[in-house]
């Protein structure tokens, strides 16, 4: 589906989420200053660059946890609308996964799997127990239901909350960091899972410093510096012929030798 | 010395009455005080800014003035400024429910305010509403997180009722008043008395422990 026209994955299509000049502001701190972006369907986009350069604010601003200062966020055609009651609607089509996983602790996995549907979709509970039932087995943890995320490793809290997210029926993933709160020994499954997800034809947004991720799975990288984006290509490119400065420097830091 | 506990053995009927007022009056206290002060809690946190003001100056007057004080002007002074005469129980029940709602309130406000924003973050994410946000994923939260303290209120509230007898609510601490003076046996009464406050405490106290040490993984985030 490589689109001769643009290079890039459904190119030729509109794109399911377009930055035009996005600004944000936190008092005097410019943390985005004017990124242009877009991400086409079924498309795994990976947000990489030092930290504080702004990509987990970027990723806030896609489902207006964060409401940019300046330029637009357009989620399939249309630009985020302006009030909160507006703006539910829109967060109901973007799935979101933390780096602090953020499972609710009061509720099972399978409760935390089906809370969305249930209180904000109104579903039937008992087809959207069903449904968790078999997002938590298609993450890997059909046996792990009856527990509170209390009683799972970090990794099995992230693939609830993946599945959580995936409950709504999302037409993107957002991903802030999802394994950078993470054992070594349990990052892998989480990323699986993410791989999987990616093979299915999600559309995926990633902040990661997972690099050898990026370069396997993303089909684009934007590189951050600063609250712009620097420099932005298919893996390849970024990782074997950056251009920037800046991103060979943060490449190198990381121990990437290309 | 020489203790007679006769006088307790020939009038238990009339301290076991007693001792179901003190029971009866802290029930209704804190099913009363604890509906209350999540109301004023709620409002406190969530609640528009016209309404915080004057909710945080109850709960900082409530907590700045002696029960004791509350519990005489609810019974002497509130009947001459309205005309309307409460009960002694239930004027010592409204006396109690002010005073102790108001800690309630901060115990419950103390309970939201703990819980990390990613929580929010996350609900938010989901698309759900303010109100789903409180109701799904705070308030449940903030409830496990405030056991230890409400725990502590309830024994409070219990011991706190002994005051009703100021007012002549027949509860435990106004039955032994009246049998210790009868008989001249202050030793033997109200020895028997703190016991039978322990006895109703201590349970209960253990029993908030116990429980909230089964439950305590449910509101950590």
């Amino acid at each position: 589906m490589e689109s001769t026209v643009t290079g890039r994955k459904n190119g030729d299509q509109p794109p399911v989420v377009q930055y035009d000049g996005v600004v944000k502001r936190f008092g005097s701190l410019t943390v985005l200053n004017g990124v242009s972006a877009r991400v086409n369907k079924g498309e795994v986009v990976c947000l990489i660059g030092p930290s504080g350069s702004g990509k987990s604010t970027l990723l806030r601003c896609t489902n207006a946890l964060e409401i940019a200062d300046g330029g637009r966020v357009v989620f399939e055609g249309q630009p985020l609308p302006k009030t909160e009651a507006e703006l539910r609607h829109v967060r109901r089509r973007m799935g979101m996964v933390f780096q602090n996983f953020e499972l609710f602790p009061h509720m099972t996995a399978l409760e935390n799997v089906a809370v969305g549907p249930i209180t904000i979709l109104g579903a039937d509970p008992a087809e959207a127990r069903a449904k968790a039932q078999a997002l938590l087995e298609k993450v890997g943890l059909g046996a792990k239901g009856g527990n509170h995320p209390s009683a799972l490793s970090g990794g099995q809290q992230q693939r609830v909350a993946i599945a959580r997210a995936l409950a709504m029926d999302p037409d993107v993933m957002l991903f802030d960091e999802p394994t950078s709160a993470l054992d070594p020994e349990t990052i892998g499954e989480v990323l699986n899972v993410m791989k999987r997800l990616a093979e299915e034809g999600m559309t995926m947004v990633v902040v990661t410093h997972e690099m050898s991720f990026a370069r396997r799975v993303a089909n684009w990288i934007l590189v951050f510096d600063e609250g712009r984006v620097i420099e932005e290509g298919p893996p390849a490119q970024i990782f074997d012929a950056p251009t920037h400065a800046r991103t060979q420097s943060f490449l190198s830091h990381l121990g990437w030798n290309g | 010395m020489d203790f007679d506990f006769s006088p307790i053995l020939d009038n238990w009927r009339f301290l076991v009455q007693g001792l179901l007022i003190t029971i009866e009056l802290s029930v209704a206290t804190i099913v009363a005080a604890t509906l209350v002060g999540i109301a004023l809690g709620l409002g406190r946190v969530y609640g528009p800014g016209w309404l915080r003001v004057p909710l945080t100056f109850y709960v900082d007057s409530m907590r700045a003035i002696p029960v004791l004080v509350v519990l005489v002007w609810t019974f002497f002074a509130f009947p001459l400024v309205t005309g309307v005469t409460l009960p002694p129980f239930w004027a010592a029940l409204a006396a109690l429910t002010l005073h102790i709602s108001a800690f309630v309130s901060e115990i419950l406000r103390a309970g939201l305010n703990s819980i990390r924003p990613g929580q929010v973050r996350a609900a938010r994410a989901l698309g759900m509403s303010g109100a789903q946000i409180v109701r799904k994923i705070l308030f449940p939260q903030a409830v496990v997180r405030m056991l230890p303290a409400y725990g502590s209120l309830l024994s409070v509230t219990i011991k706190d009722t002994a005051i009703a007898s100021v007012i002549a609510v027949p509860e435990l601490m106004r039955q032994s008043e009246t049998i210790a003076a009868q008989n001249y046996a202050p030793i033997e009464v109200f020895t028997t008395a703190m016991l039978a406050y322990f006895l109703i405490l201590f349970p209960v106290t253990r029993a908030v422990e116990a429980f909230y040490r089964r439950v305590a993984h449910l509101g950590r985030s």
